[in-house]
């Protein structure tokens, strides 16, 4: 293994077994072929991989206040994947195995069995709608008004999968652009393209492009 | 201990987001110099990058929480919770950095709003105490310095404007298409979103190329319009802009007699300086402004800068951003140019009595939440599993939001002031926003979001959701009326050239002068506000050096 992970083997299995839950394969690609469980594990292995250089190029080094707030907000959400690989085990050998070792349907009674611990529905409920748009309920994305550390385990585990599917490959998952392909967004080839001012969505424009009175 | 820069300059504004530098290009125009402290970085476009992950979830651009916290409570008798609460980008150029720039202008009976609709119950609503006539050039010149994309006469309901736009309207979307459709199969008016975006090369610089990574995030083109790359390099030009970022303002210093003399900042290696000026401007944001001067209590002002009335912080309004989200069987791709490059209407902006209450609002199309694929969003969508992603396979091309603008009444006990408990990263309490909706906000988001539904059905949707705003959330990132103007001291912070009344040489050009937030972005409304005080202000500084 490099610097750039955290997991131990077993964390790490489990990890991805979740994660293969929260978008899984069908007949397109999931989260297990997107390499969501490469995202996160070096998402978690320190401050170094948090910003992309703006044309893909490295990752920014930080420095002063922004290097402290990662380096706490890793530190919070380790511990919260650390606890939540012991969560999901103790829940699964209730079933008489490991997590990994469970089929996906037990699988998923785990999950939703640590999304809602009895008694505890309203955390888990309140942990979900902070980040929440249009005020509806239960929705996972995260907007602008979490800050990460307020997530408990299965939030966090649904956003970072999302992350990983979702987010430039240059932070180590959607491999190949998989996860863009899934559901049809053209997106860029690189964050060079970008950057250069090369990417233009013009062709998912109307075909009709001009507005009614301004035809010359 | 703080070391005093004895270049005292002219004018100091704090702050160099869309306000602070609209106010810094003409000041340093007419001949003023001016030193302006903002608390962010001055970035370059070469920092930016069409990176959702960075700019949207990881803080690269908004400001990040557990270094810049805020606190919300519904009630001076609830407990305030750590919440993000309205956040805008604090950088130089603020709020422009990474917006979409939405930008139509207010209209004449915004300003007399009081008037038109007559009082609301628990409602602290009030006139502006100018007009629109009087904003109506400065509308004009805002428009035209950043090269606005709009069409003139195309919204029926818009005020007299002198002159038409400087760019024709954006190309335009299919989920524009969808809501012009839907709009005129009604009957009702709508129009190309007048937008801060080059539809065409001007002023030197190119047309946009639509890229997908617009709204909240940086432009590496520098084809969008903002602070940041139009009125900051024309205030640079001047040659008598002292702009210093990462410098944040602890504190509005005062004299003897209680009047401005400038104000203490932290820089980057936690320094603390004090730059003294003739005249001091307030342009933090209307909670960051309010915050200040709360925070700058002194023997004159013991309470807080000008807030001997107990009015700074109060009558805080946030407007707020909900939808009609529908889905089609042909694909809108909404997600295209950013997903905000829009049809609006205005045709329940205008007050009705019939309708039972009081305003109306801008309505808008728009993407899903944020048109990307990591937060894209429909309402109750499951969290995780096989259904989120037949979701998201399913209707990421196919749906839209039909969007509204609410505006919100100004309330006497809705206001910002200092949280007793939370501090920011530099050790300053934070801003507690104590927020309740009045029913009349309620009442106008559910009016807005039905007719949003109509227009969606009428341009044909397989399924419409409403979600009705509930409670005012800042999702939308307007601010204003916490230093509200007005003709009469006892009812206002700000005279009508947005001057404290109590502090003669101290003015604010943030939205926190608005005595009622109106239905519509109010941006516009604010650069245009803050070129005329500072018109103002130059005049007076005119006036002595002839007398
Ligand atoms: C994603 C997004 C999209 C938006 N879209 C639109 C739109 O389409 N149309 C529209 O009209 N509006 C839009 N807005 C709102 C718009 O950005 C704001 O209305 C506008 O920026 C407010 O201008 P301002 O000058 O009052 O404050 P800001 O632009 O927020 O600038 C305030 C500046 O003051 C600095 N500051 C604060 N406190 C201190 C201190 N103590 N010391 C030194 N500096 C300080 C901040 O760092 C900041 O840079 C959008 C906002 C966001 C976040």
């Amino acid at each position: 293994m490099t610097d750039d992970t955290f997991f131990d083997p077993h964390q790490r299995a489990t990890i991805a077994a979740a994660m293969a839950r929260m978008i899984p394969t069908d007949d397109v690609p999931g989260a297990a072929e997107a390499g969501t469980i490469d995202f996160l594990d070096r998402y978690l292995s320190g401050p170094g991989y948090v910003y992309a250089a703006p044309d893909g190029d490295g990752f920014e080094t930080l420095t002063g206040r922004r290097l402290e707030a990662w380096t706490r907000r890793i530190a919070v959400v380790r511990e919260r994947y650390v606890a939540g690989v012991e969560l999901l085990d103790a829940a699964a050998r209730r079933r008489g195995a490991d997590f990994v070792d469970l089929g996906p349907e037990a699988q998923d009674q785990v999950l939703r069995e640590v999304e809602r611990p009895e008694g505890r529905e309203e955390e888990a409920d309140l942990a979900r709608s902070q980040v929440t748009l249009y005020g509806a309920p239960v929705e996972v994305a995260l907007q602008q008004t979490s800050a990460e550390v307020d997530l408990g385990f299965l939030p966090l585990l649904a956003l970072h999968t999302r992350q990983g599917f979702y987010a430039d490959p240059v932070y180590g998952g959607n491999r190949d652009h998989v996860g863009w392909q899934v559901i049809g967004f053209p997106g860029p080839a690189s964050l060079a393209e970008v950057h250069q001012g090369l990417y233009t969505t013009i062709d998912y424009f109307a075909d009709n492009r001009v507005h009614p009175g301004t035809e010359d | 201990m703080t070391t005093t820069r004895h270049d005292r300059t002219d004018v100091l504004i704090i702050g160099a987001g869309a306000s602070g530098a609209t106010a810094a290009k003409v000041l340093t125009e007419r001949g003023l110099r001016v030193v302006a402290l903002e608390k962010g970085p001055w970035r370059t476009k070469e920092t930016f990058s069409g990176d959702e992950l960075a700019s949207i979830n990881r803080y690269d651009l908004w400001p990040d929480p557990l270094l810049n916290p805020r606190t919300h409570r519904t009630g001076a008798d609830q407990p305030a919770t750590e919440q993000l609460f309205c956040p805008v980008p604090q950088m130089v150029g603020g709020g422009t950095v990474h917006w979409q720039g939405w930008l139509p202008r207010f209209t004449e009976d915004d300003f007399r709003f009081h008037s038109v609709v007559g009082g609301v119950p628990g409602a602290s609503l009030a006139d502006w105490p100018i007009t629109y006539a009087e904003l109506e050039p400065y509308y004009t010149a805002v428009e035209w310095a950043f090269g606005v994309s709009g069409q003139a006469g195309a919204n029926a309901f818009e005020s007299f404007r002198s002159k038409g736009y400087p760019c024709p309207p954006m190309p335009m979307s299919r989920y524009a298409e969808k809501y012009h459709a839907g709009a005129s199969a009604l009957g009702w008016n709508s129009f190309p979103t007048p937008q801060a975006a080059l539809s065409q090369p001007f002023d030197g610089r190119p047309a946009t190329v639509l890229s997908a990574f617009a709204q909240q995030h940086g432009d590496p083109t520098g084809t969008r319009s903002s602070a940041l790359n139009v009125f900051v390099p024309h205030a640079v030009a001047t040659g008598r802009y002292d702009l210093r970022p990462d410098s944040y303002v602890r504190e509005i210093t005062v004299d003897e007699r209680g009047r401005a003399r400038g104000a203490v900042y932290e820089d980057a290696q936690g320094t603390l300086h004090e730059q003294r000026a003739d005249v001091v401007v307030l342009a933090c944001g209307a909670v960051e402004t309010a915050r200040l001067m709360l925070l700058s209590t002194s023997a004159r002002h013991p309470h807080g800068l000008a807030n001997d009335n107990d009015l700074v912080g109060r009558n805080v309004t946030f407007h707020e951003f909900s939808s009609a989200v529908a889905t089609f069987d042909d694909p809108v791709y909404a997600w295209a140019g950013g997903g905000y490059v829009s049809a609006s209407s205005f045709q329940f902006y205008a007050h009705d009595d019939d309708r039972g209450f009081a305003g109306g609002g801008h309505m808008a199309s728009s993407g899903v939440g944020i048109p990307l694929p990591i937060n894209w969003t429909m309402p109750d969508r499951p969290a995780w599993g096989a259904e989120a992603k037949r979701i998201d396979r399913e209707l990421f091309n196919h749906s839209m939001a039909a969007s509204m603008v609410v505006h919100d009444l100004p309330q006497h006990d809705n206001r910002v002031d200092l949280d007793d408990t939370v501090v920011d990263d530099w050790g300053l309490p934070v801003a507690r926003i104590t927020l309740t909706p009045h029913e009349n906000d309620l009442a106008m988001g559910r009016f807005l979001i039905d007719r949003s539904a109509e227009i969606m059905e009428a341009a044909g949707a397989t399924s419409v959701q409403r979600v009705y705003p509930e409670r005012v959330t800042g999702n939308c990132s307007h601010q204003h009326g916490t230093t509200r103007m007005g003709d009469d001291p006892a009812t206002s912070v700000l005279d009508r050239d947005c001057r404290a009344h109590t502090v003669d040489n101290l003015f604010v050009v943030d939205g926190g002068s608005f005595p009622t937030g109106t239905g519509a972005n109010p941006t516009l409304t604010i650069m245009a506000n803050a070129w005329r005080v500072a018109d103002r202000i130059a005049d007076g500084r005119d006036a002595r050096t002839t007398s």
